[in-house]
């Protein structure tokens, strides 16, 4: 019957016999499928579905696009596809990249329709699917590769690295120098170069495992905590302002503290996956808790007059969903808001399946119009160790009081005492001022969720259920009913063995921090756009590892740096660099410019003004007039007094509209919106940064003092000094000659010119003592910047 | 001297500069090249990930490079007026509005509409300013700009723009960035991105405020999004230092910064020897850029030694925060190969609640602040041989409704925010002079021919760079980024 019908197709062309046409039902595989083919497919397969639609098969093709249905069964005049063939509306006529249907072409397609668009399951081939993409499949462990060089191989990782080398015909570097160890390990756990008494206790201890008591020495470190928040908080877009025009300030610290402590107390990646996505939602949820979930209240919020609020919401929903999948899917899920992910198996239902985890908290975008800035809904109050401290102060001024009162003492006397327990009093009021933080609090009946057709805020579509995309493991299935469902599911799933993506996304963005560049190089993207692994079985191996030991952190650092790879020298012969010029086979030990935060850190410490005081309100260290200047704000940058202008950058003040320039300068962003990955670059700017921002002077003549205190009798011993201080190394001897003449050439200078040579002792540090000889001090503080400028200072190598 | 005459010293750092260049692997030393093949071969990978991938190499990730086609503008000079100037008392002239002055706007055009301010059913509202022609073109505009009426047959006037926000800060993004929320690069950002700059002793990409604050929108309106930071607009800032950092510290002289900076290279180029790492030349190479620019932009902002007629024509006065000032200096960035400079003057959200942004008080001396100086830019660059390929574009975020704001029952005339309709204006490079382009209807209410969205906007200035704006792309996060987003159609009629 089949090739009969055929035949006569082909003696009898259409045009020729409409009457028999018209009689002859449509044949879906005869008539229909090689027009979609030879038309359509091209643009509507699985691969590509242009405007959210796939003809390749009948459950796609009948659900229709990001515009709508598209075939209505028995309405050919009402479908949408019948609408676009023909060119009506003001849309492109279809195939906009073919010729257009002919006549009898579309009469067959409208009178298919018409038939009931039947499409017989036999035809139901859907093209091909490509075998399932690696980041999809579930890691396991494999097995360590053999290596012809077994004294290559200190651990694991390093079997993985030499069995590719060995492949390559390449080898491993020898072991950096142990100055050099020290300050990369040091730089890499707590961001702070070492102190000389941990350089030279490190030379000093000949044991077999002095490398491996340094680095449990920093792990313990509570400034390790302060170092890896800071890519986190990248992460999470931590600031201290809301954003957009008003900008208003906002307290936001104790998530950042929270981070710190979680860090600090080695939390597992899981719980602290759970506590900041979910942790208002788990049982006998404690304040801290609830702090963490801050994570998704780092959405910017639109105070401008005239906003929809509406609208700001629903953009602060779609950036947790998209920074969720970026930090634990390692997956650019934003394509999906509009149309189905063109090159990964996401569709727009995926999208708004995880959206509608996210869409029952009760944030309002915007208290507008006069009222508390820093009262916006939803937030948990927290004392910091101010606002502690003063009350203390308070309650003892109180005491004294009391005391003062009982020996009877006159009124007037005690006027002072009273006077002084107003203006402390004020104070503490300030303090407490700073003293919230803005969490997540779920809505008693949760918002209804629907696809919004092309991503528009009011373009509803159909509704759907909390739940995670369907080409990844699914939720388990003692899963509450999906009416149910909550952000606790969703952060349990995200953590989930079973789930391939987390682990090795998580250990990635360790392997970046150490190497410059993780084994998938872009971080953010682990789909099929995305770079492949350059070992893939080591970035397995590390997942799974990982999870077997409990998704435990610093052992994860710990095995990383005690690695053979990482213990590598930077230094290369110039073949090498020709070989792998960017370092991808890891044949040598890591060598990048350091981040922002820790380039400042690092000025501070080597010159001894760095406060280590941790936690509470955000500081502000010093910074140019009128950087600050944003319409309708009364806020001041007013630098913070003592030391807190020298604390860790991480506690920096970050206002989304006017970031710390040197920061930015320096590739850091104004966290609008996750950052997954800072660009490095090289300016102008940079250099003119750390060679004139008083932020890096002041190091520079702190140093000086330093070095004329403490740093010994002649200038090569105190040049030997200072350099060690910054560059924890001994200098070779024609540094020292270079140097030298540097220094006596400007000291002469300097005694020639005693008022520049003061500007220069004092350096906004304040009047330096006067047994120290100005002109001395302005030669080494000249001395002093060219070292903190030095390529080796900017760079982790 | 004294060091450099031992001769052992002398050899070590000989040496070292010889290995330096060895250093530079074969890739890396062609993407050095700032002229000739070199230059001419990265701009063919510029869609590549080759920028990307090098993020480090600051140096040619600004070497000027060849674009799509041949653009008729060489750079560009944007001047944003922030707050949004009404188009309906400048350019936009509705006897219409006359006729219904006072009376209800018609309920049709305001059912489901959603304001910033107004509140309740608003009233017609004539524009209190007077209209007359000029030029040749007859060109129709407000007496408040007397001095931009004798340059109009320069001047093509976009009647039919429109955009899709009405709160200033997401319609400032929706204008530099192509996208409302923050994080996307900016025009200039893109442009010094896709064609690099001239000079590299002066950022490529300047930018300039004035009016008493920072435009709504903040430094993303000229941050640089996802695209490396050596394109990001560098603010000059007319009190301290133009560039942050660009002076010595107080105490160091440039001769003890020239010596230090040569200490500092020396060293460099000896660790250079051990390591090889490339990246040590780059930073060698910056630090003597930054010594350049520290020569360079205070030259640049010296605006005293221009002749007496030049300040008469702009009503310049040096040492001020003033946009006169800024429309100078403007030039001067022109004259010196900058290839961005965006201009941003803040003051024209004329509501209507008090005197200082009222229609009759605040929006005159709005005009009065730079119809003078923009206008003299106009002319400046026109006897300077400039105007033919530099674009200039004049223009807010968005338009004022037609109606009277009356906030809170405000006696002053005032117009809310108005996304349907505004007027922006732009001359030179590849623009057809002495035009109008499109129509908004009546009550001046909505486009009624030949709309200009945003995204078309952009389209063309990148057009008139010689940029095609479907190309102009970037990756990130596994999607090609572009200014455009995925709309935008080049406004051929306007093209000269």
């Amino acid at each position: 019957m089949m090739t009969l019908r055929f035949t006569f197709a082909i003696y009898f062309p259409l045009a020729l016999c409409p009457i028999v046409l018209a009689e002859t039902p449509v044949d879906f595989v005869r008539d229909i499928q090689p027009i979609f083919k030879t038309s359509c497919i091209e643009c509507h397969n699985a691969r590509k579905h242009k405007a959210g639609l796939r003809l390749d098969n009948r459950l796609d093709a009948m659900h229709g696009g990001e515009t709508g249905i598209s075939i209505i069964p028995g309405h050919s005049k009402d479908s949408l596809l019948m609408k676009r063939i023909r060119g009506e509306g003001d849309d492109d006529r279809m195939p906009v990249k073919k010729p257009p249907l002919t006549d009898q072409q579309t009469a067959l397609v409208a009178r298919w329709i018409d038939e009931g668009a039947p499409w017989p399951e036999a035809a139901d081939g859907q093209i091909a699917t490509n075998e399932v993409h690696w980041a999809y499949v579930k890691p396991v462990r494999p097995a360590l590769p053999s290596v012809k060089h077994a004294t290559w191989v200190r651990n694991e990782i390093d079997a993985f690295v030499a069995a590719r080398l060995e492949k390559e015909g390449l080898e491993l570097s020898p072991e950096a120098s142990r100055e050099n160890l020290i300050r990369r390990v040091s730089l890499d756990l707590i961001g702070l170069p070492p102190t000389m008494a941990e350089l030279d206790a490190f030379l000093k201890d000949t044991s077999p495992n002095a490398y491996e008591k340094v680095i449990d020495r920093l792990l313990a470190s509570p400034h390790y905590g302060e170092r890896w928040a800071r890519p986190w908080l990248d992460l999470a877009r931590y600031a201290d302002s809301n954003g957009f025009e008003k900008d208003r300030i906002r307290s936001m610290w104790p998530f950042r503290d929270w981070v710190i402590n979680a860090l600090n107390n080695n939390l597992g990646f899981d719980q602290f996956t759970i506590r900041q996505i979910a942790g208002d939602l788990l049982p006998h949820a404690t304040k801290d808790d609830k702090i963490a979930t801050g994570f998704h209240r780092n959405t910017t919020i639109n105070e401008e007059g005239g906003v929809d609020p509406e609208e700001y919401r629903y953009y602060a929903v779609v950036d947790r969903v998209n920074t969720t999948a970026a930090v634990w899917l390692g997956t650019t899920l934003g394509c999906s808001q509009c149309h189905n992910h063109k090159y990964d198996p996401f569709t727009m239902k995926d999208y708004y399946r995880l959206t509608a985890f996210f869409n029952s908290s009760t944030d309002e975008t915007t208290k507008g119009g006069g009222t508390d800035p820093y009262d916006i809904s939803s937030k948990i109050t927290v004392d910091s160790p101010e606002a502690i401290a003063i009350q203390t102060e308070l309650d003892q001024l109180k005491k004294d009081l009391q005391s003062q009162l009982t020996a009877a003492t006159s009124k007037a006397t005690s006027q002072p005492a009273r006077d002084k327990i107003a203006e402390v009093q004020k104070r503490l009021d300030k303090a407490r001022k700073f003293s919230t933080s803005l969490v997540m609090v779920e809505l008693p009946k949760p918002r209804e969720t629907h696809l919004h057709v092309r991503g528009g805020f009011l373009s509803l579509g159909e509704k759907v259920e909390p739940n995670v995309p369907a080409s990844l493991p699914r939720l388990p299935a003692t899963q509450p009913a999906a009416s149910t469902r909550n952000r606790l599911d969703l952060a349990k799933w995200l953590i989930s063995t079973e789930n391939p993506l987390t682990a090795r996304v998580t250990l990635n963005r360790f392997w970046e921090c150490y190497f410059g560049s993780g084994l998938v190089e872009t971080s953010e993207d682990f789909g099929t756009q995305g770079s492949p692994p350059t070992h893939p079985e080591l970035l397995d191996w590390l997942a799974v590892e990982f999870m077997d030991r409990h998704w435990d952190m610093k052992a994860m650092h710990k095995k990383i740096v005690m690695s053979g790879t990482y213990r590598q020298s930077s230094d290369a012969s110039a073949s090498l660099i020709e070989k792998d010029p960017s370092n991808k086979l890891l044949g040598r030990g890591p060598r990048f410019r350091l981040e922002a935060e820790l380039l400042r850190d690092q000025a501070l410490a080597v010159s001894g003004l760095l406060s280590r005081t941790r936690g509470g309100p955000s500081v502000f260290p010093s910074q140019p007039a009128g950087v600050w200047n944003s319409p309708y704000s009364g806020d001041q940058w007013i630098e913070s007094p003592g030391e807190g202008r020298y604390r860790r950058g991480i506690y920096t003040f970050m206002k989304r509209s006017s970031p710390y320039p040197m920061f930015t300068t320096f590739d850091a962003t104004s966290r609008e919106s996750i950052c997954t990955r800072r660009p490095r670059t090289d300016t102008p700017l940079q250099a003119l940064t750390t060679l004139n921002d008083p932020a890096f002077i002041q190091p520079a003549a702190a140093l000086a003092r330093v070095v004329l205190r403490e740093g010994g009798t002649t200038i090569s011993e105190k040049i030997t000094f200072a350099f060690r201080r910054v560059l924890i190394r001994n200098p070779e001897p024609s540094e020292i000659e270079r140097l030298t003449a540097l220094y006596q050439r400007e000291l002469e200078q300097y005694q020639h010119d005693p008022k520049s040579a003061a500007v220069m002792a004092d350096s906004g540090l304040g009047a330096p003592p006067v047994t120290l000889s100005a002109p001395e001090l302005a030669a080494w503080t000249v001395v002093s910047n060219v070292l903190l400028n030095l390529d080796e200072t900017l760079t982790k190598g | 001297m004294a060091w450099a005459t031992r001769p052992c010293f002398l050899k070590a750092i000989m040496i070292n500069r010889g290995e330096s260049l060895k250093a530079l692997t074969r890739r890396q030393l062609f993407q050095r090249c700032t002229t000739g093949m070199g230059a001419i071969a990265l701009a063919s990978l510029l869609n590549d990930d080759v920028l990307a991938a090098t993020p480090t190499g600051a140096m040619d990730a600004l070497s000027a490079r060849q674009p799509h086609f041949p653009g008729k503008a060489k750079r560009i000079i944007y001047m944003h007026m922030a707050g949004a100037p009404s188009q309906l008392d400048l350019f936009d002239y509705k006897p219409k509005l006359v006729e219904f002055n006072g009376k209800d706007v018609p309920a049709e055009l305001i059912k489901n509409e959603r304001f910033a301010f107004i509140k309740g059913t608003p009233k017609c509202l004539a524009t209190p300013h007077t209209f007359s022609k000029h030029g040749q073109s007859g060109a129709e505009i407000s007496n408040l700009l007397p001095h931009l009426s004798t340059m109009v047959d320069d001047v093509c006037f976009v009647k039919s723009m429109h955009t899709d926000h009405f709160n200033h800060a997401p319609a400032q993004l929706f204008v530099h960035t192509g996208s409302q929320l923050q994080g996307r690069p900016s025009m200039g950002s893109w442009l010094t991105y896709g064609l690099g700059t001239p000079n590299k002793d002066l950022p490529g990409f300047v930018v300039l405020t004035s009016g008493g604050v920072a435009p709504d929108g903040g430094t993303a309106l000229w941050g640089n999004g996802f695209l490396p930071s050596v394109y990001q607009g560098t603010q000059f800032r007319s009190q301290g230092d133009p560039v942050l950092f660009v002076s010595n510290p107080n105490g160091i002289s440039p001769q003890v910064r020239r010596e230090s900076l040569d200490a500092l290279g020396d060293l460099n180029r000896l660790h250079l020897a051990q390591s090889h790492d490339p990246e040590i030349a780059t930073r060698i190479a910056q630090y003597e850029l930054a010594y350049r620019m520290q020569t360079t932009v205070p030259e640049l902002m010296e605006i005293a030694k221009e002749p007496k007629e030049i300040h008469e024509m702009y009503g310049t006065e040096p040492g001020k925060t003033s946009f006169a000032n800024n429309c100078l200096l403007a030039r001067r960035l022109v004259e010196r190969g900058v290839r961005f400079i965006q201009l941003y003057h803040w003051g024209w959200d004329t509501h209507g609640t008090g005197t200082g942004d009222d229609l009759t008080t605040g929006l005159p001396r709005r005009c009065h602040e730079t119809d003078q100086a923009s206008t003299a830019l106009l002319k400046d660059l026109k006897q300077r041989g400039l105007l033919e390929d530099t674009l200039v574009v004049w223009g807010g975020e968005f338009g004022r409704t037609p109606m009277n704001e009356a906030r809170g029952g405000s006696k002053f005339l005032g117009r809310d925010h108005h996304p349907h309709c505004f007027t922006i204006w732009m001359a030179g490079g590849g623009i057809k002079p002495g035009i109008s382009h499109g129509s908004t209807d009546e009550l001046g209410y909505h486009v009624a021919e030949q709309g200009v969205h945003v995204h078309d906007l952009q389209a063309t200035i990148l057009h008139c760079m010689g940029l095609d704006h479907t190309k102009l792309t970037y990756r990130f996060q596994g999607r090609d980024f572009r200014l455009t987003d995925v709309h935008g159609k080049v406004v051929e009629k306007i093209l000269a």
